[in-house]
């Protein structure tokens, strides 16, 4: 099975009831030689998928159903989740039993492609089609009481767009004319000018029809933004960069320049910084002065108790 | 071809949109395009169709609400006579300020965008959605939707990319210019000329309302300092109804005042005439001559939190290389994480700042003051009392905010403090008000329930309201009102108390730390589901909520539905949309604040 999982790649595997444990292990084994000791891989069975919460973004590949004696049909929300879990430029390669007609219970080939794609996936492609094997069209049979002949396993290869949802900043796209350029302005049509100059001197008239400003807004007017897009991107939000100050002589300089070197740190020492007397703007994230006035010349520096801990 | 002319329209509410709106003012004065800034509602609208390029700044305020500044603009353009084709020679683009917690994130910059639109204009961006919610705060989205902005502005106006822009160190030229006179003489009147005017008062012209009473309504021992302030609105041409909002501009503290003189080494007492240097109008509210002193405490906002464009300016005067450096940091957008540690998230004041850039400071030109600090924004409340109960009056109550963050001084509201330093008993205290219409909108016909939910200062417009009411003979009147505890901030209670008497009010109280379980509000409402539904549905009540946003409004209205499930035998989704129903029909209102 050659899809292009590289080393280093984070890779989800879902799995469903009925299933054979030992393919199961066999499949993750044959994904993780591909990964390597860099990347990661996480088995989650699909009924779980969706209360298991896993970070969005997170993985470059989901392999969703590739067992033999999958017989699982993919919901909206399964499949949404695993949109929303993937990278931008992840991808999904999943199996799924098709049919000839449209069921209720089991799509044709052509249907999953555009359920696929309303679930925000792109580039959705067959990849091929092949026989199912009779446990599995057994199981089906008798989980979706589908009673049809022409079944067989369809496996679809589907990617999340290169942009994430719902953060305005990184869209690129242009509303309206493509190479703007003053000249090809259309003239204005002097009744429109008219109009609008003679509604302009009348701004007091309380009786005027108003368009519904509600009527403006889409399904993707009403969406907030991702909680992901809102963190910083340096780290946690909540753990706060540690800064030396400038000329700092109390070592937090060199325990950061050791820690970038993946060296473990005992203890801060909690010498005389020489900055302290400058405002906050100024002093180290370690300042036992941190939150008071800038000292005046000729103060002298005095600790209280409150900040002496350990000497 | 020539250098573009940018229109920078904005909507603001508290100032960050105008300083953002500013902030793209100067970048453009940089880039030597000219430009000009100006409110919404300030601008006349008829030049819109003949202007070619504009950036809208609007934040979206109240419940998905355009700003007071753009009012009349946001009714005019969305006139249904207005052709589509209108502003087809317009190319613009829309920033928006706005914070996701709440459900109508943006809604104006969302809606303005799409109606700019639909009138044939050209959009050149994306909407610019900033969100406060973001770590980095509005900044995250725009500095790069407006990096953006002058790309493609550009690529319009390929002139744009011939010119050198002036450098982020060097000053632009002040707003205005101080001219001081010679021969300090008595300080000219320090509030506004006590005109006899006959106009309602408004922001340019408050009224100076005399102070009456100014008494603590919470308990001594209580940790919070409430309240309860009269005004004489006697003869101010201001009349109001419940639910209506009075707006006040305070002052700085006299300490601040006189550590800002100094650190800038000021005579508080010398006077100046501003000279404009552009079109710019003078600012409303100073007089000619004005003192320094005024103008610090009555003006200049250096108690408040500075943004980023004060750190632009200030690091134009820097010659001090250790400030320099530093502030060029705070200046930049990579920067932005360490200004949010240094200054927004511990509330530091620009007057602190200032003390920690001593050298910065003593070389700052006192003509870029009005650069520098935003004048002080005014403080809303809701009146707490009806005229027809108290003639001639008006009364607010105040919780006095105070709270610690990593900075040593306490952190104390501008306002409130202020508020709660004025005693009336010794010696006349004026303070310029003006009252504008607020949101909440009570039933004029005489049987129709009103159901208030108003913990803490909540309840401030539903005493006006019942005061009104009752006044007026109407007595079906249900509060639901919560506090700490019955002894400490239960104020209002005898009134309470003898209105229950009088059969005029049914009264629910929560006390939340009178016993071990925490009991609010919203578990009151739910134990009177029957008498609500009574209410609501056979009675065509109005349902109210007032106070502190958060969790208390979610909480109310979660108490609401589950009384339309358990009594109505409603479902889930039937009582979001009785709700929903409801808000259209004016039936169920809220008034929250942060």
């Amino acid at each position: 099975m050659d899809l292009g999982i590289k080393a280093g790649d984070k890779v989800l595997l879902v799995w469903n009831q009925p299933s054979s444990p030992l393919a199961l292990k066999e499949l993750a084994e044959s994904v993780g030689a591909f990964i390597g000791t860099d990347g990661k891989i996480s088995v989650e069975n699909m009924e779980m998928l969706l209360l298991s919460s896993h970070r969005p973004s997170s993985y470059d590949w989901v392999l969703s159903c590739l067992l033999i004696d999958s017989s699982s049909v993919h919901s909206s929300e399964t499949l949404a989740e695993m949109a929303r879990v993937l990278k931008p430029g992840g991808k999904l390669i999943m199996e799924e039993p098709v049919t000839g007609t449209n069921g209720y219970s089991v799509r044709t080939a052509e249907k999953l492609a555009s359920v696929l794609k309303l679930s925000g996936l792109t580039s959705v492609a067959e990849m091929g089609k092949a026989e199912m094997s009779p446990d599995a069209l057994s199981s089906l049979r008798s989980s979706t009481g589908y009673q049809g002949n022409s079944l067989l396993r369809a496996r679809m290869s589907a990617a999340k767009p290169d942009f994430e949802v719902g953060s305005s900043s990184q869209l690129k796209l242009s509303f309206g004319k493509k190479t703007p350029k003053p000249a090809e302005k259309p003239a204005l049509d002097p009744n429109a000018a008219k109009m609008w100059t003679l509604s302009a001197n009348d701004m007091d008239d309380e009786a005027v029809d108003l368009v519904d400003s509600d009527t403006l807004l889409d399904e993707e007017d009403l969406k907030k933004p991702e909680a992901s897009s809102l963190r910083a991107t340096c780290g946690d939000g909540a753990a706060k960069k540690k800064k030396a100050c400038k000329d700092c002589s109390c070592g937090l300089a060199e325990e950061l320049e050791q820690d970038t070197k993946g060296v473990q740190k005992a203890s801060l020492p909690k010498s005389a910084c020489g900055s302290c007397y400058l405002g906050d703007a100024f002093r180290c994230a370690s300042c036992p002065h941190m939150g008071k006035p800038a000292f005046k010349p000729g103060e002298k520096i005095v600790l209280d108790n409150n900040t002496l801990t350990d000497a | 071809m020539a250098l573009p002319s940018l229109l920078v329209l904005y909507g603001s509410q508290t100032g960050t949109a105008q300083d953002t709106a500013q902030r793209i003012g100067r970048q453009a004065q940089r880039k030597h395009i000219q430009n000009r800034v100006a409110p919404l509602d300030g601008y006349n609208v008829a030049h819109l169709i003949s202007e070619s390029l504009v950036i809208f700044v609007c934040s979206t305020t109240g419940q998905g609400d355009p700003p007071d500044n753009m009012k009349n603009f946001w009714r005019f353009l969305f006139r249904k006579s207005l052709p589509a084709g209108s502003l087809c020679q317009l190319d613009c683009a829309v920033l928006g300020l706005g914070d996701s917690s709440y459900p109508k994130f943006n809604f104006v910059a969302k809606k303005l965008h799409k109606r700019l639109q639909q009138l044939g204009a050209s959009l050149l961006s994306p909407v610019g959605l900033a969100d406060d919610q973001h770590d980095l705060g509005a900044d995250a989205v725009i500095d790069p939707w407006l990096a953006s902005f002058w790309d493609r502005a550009s690529a319009l106006y390929p002139s744009m990319n011939t010119v050198t822009p002036l450098p982020e160190d060097q000053p632009l030229p002040p707003r205005y210019t101080f001219h001081f006179l010679e021969g300090v003489g008595e300080t000219s009147g320090d509030t506004e000329r006590n005109s006899r005017e006959q106009r309602v008062p408004s922001e340019s012209h408050p009224f100076p309302a005399r102070m009456t009473s100014n008494q603590r309504v919470s308990h001594p021992s209580h940790f919070q300092e409430v309240r309860l302030i009269e005004f004489d609105i006697s003869d101010s041409n201001i009349e109001f109804t419940a639910g209506d909002v009075v707006s006040m501009r305070p002052c700085n503290n006299p300490e601040d005042v006189e550590q800002f003189c100094q650190q800038l080494r000021l005579d508080p007492d010398s006077q100046f005439i501003l000279k404009a240097n552009d079109s710019t109008a003078a600012p409303a509210g100073l007089p000619e001559p004005c003192s320094l002193r005024h103008l610090v405490e009555g003006y200049l906002g250096v108690a408040a939190v500075p943004r980023r464009s004060f750190f632009e300016t200030l690091q134009c005067f820097s010659t001090n290389e250790l400030e320099k450096e530093k502030l060029a940091e705070f200046s930049s957008a990579e920067g932005q994480d360490e200004l949010h540690a240094y200054c927004s998230r511990p509330r530091r004041t620009a007057l602190e700042v200032l003390c920690d850039f001593p050298h910065t400071t003593a070389e700052l030109k006192v003509d870029y003051l009005l650069d520098l600090f935003p004048p002080i924004q005014p403080r809303s409340f809701s009146i707490a009392s009806s005229p027809l109960a108290h003639p001639g009056k008006l009364q607010i109550l105040v919780a006095v905010v105070g709270y610690k963050t990593q900075i040593q001084k306490p952190r104390r509201g501008l306002c409130s403090a202020w508020l709660s330093s004025l005693d009336p008993s010794q010696g006349e205290v004026r303070v310029p008000l003006w009252v504008k219409k607020g949101t909440l909108r009570f039933p004029a016909d005489q049987d129709t329930p009103v159901i208030m939910v108003g913990p803490g200062t909540g309840v401030a417009p539903f005493r006006s309201a019942l005061q009104e009411r009752i006044a007026q003979g109407k007595a079906a009147n249900v509060l639901f009102f919560g506090c700490r505890s019955q002894f400490k901030d239960f104020y209002f209670s005898a009134e309470w108390r003898d209105r229950v008497e009088e059969g005029q009010l049914k009264l629910f109280t929560a006390f939340s730390r009178d016993q071990e379980d925490k009991i609010y509000v919203q578990h009151r409402v739910k134990e009177q589901s029957k008498l609500l539904w009574d209410l609501i549905a056979n009675r065509n009540a109005y349902f109210y909520i007032a106070g502190a946003a958060k969790d208390m409004p979610a909480s109310v209205c979660d108490a609401l539905k589950a009384t339309f499930q358990l009594e109505g035998g409603l479902s889930l989704e039937e009582s979001d949309q009785m709700l929903v129903a409801m808000e259209k029909a004016g039936r169920f209102q809220s008034e929250t604040w942060s």
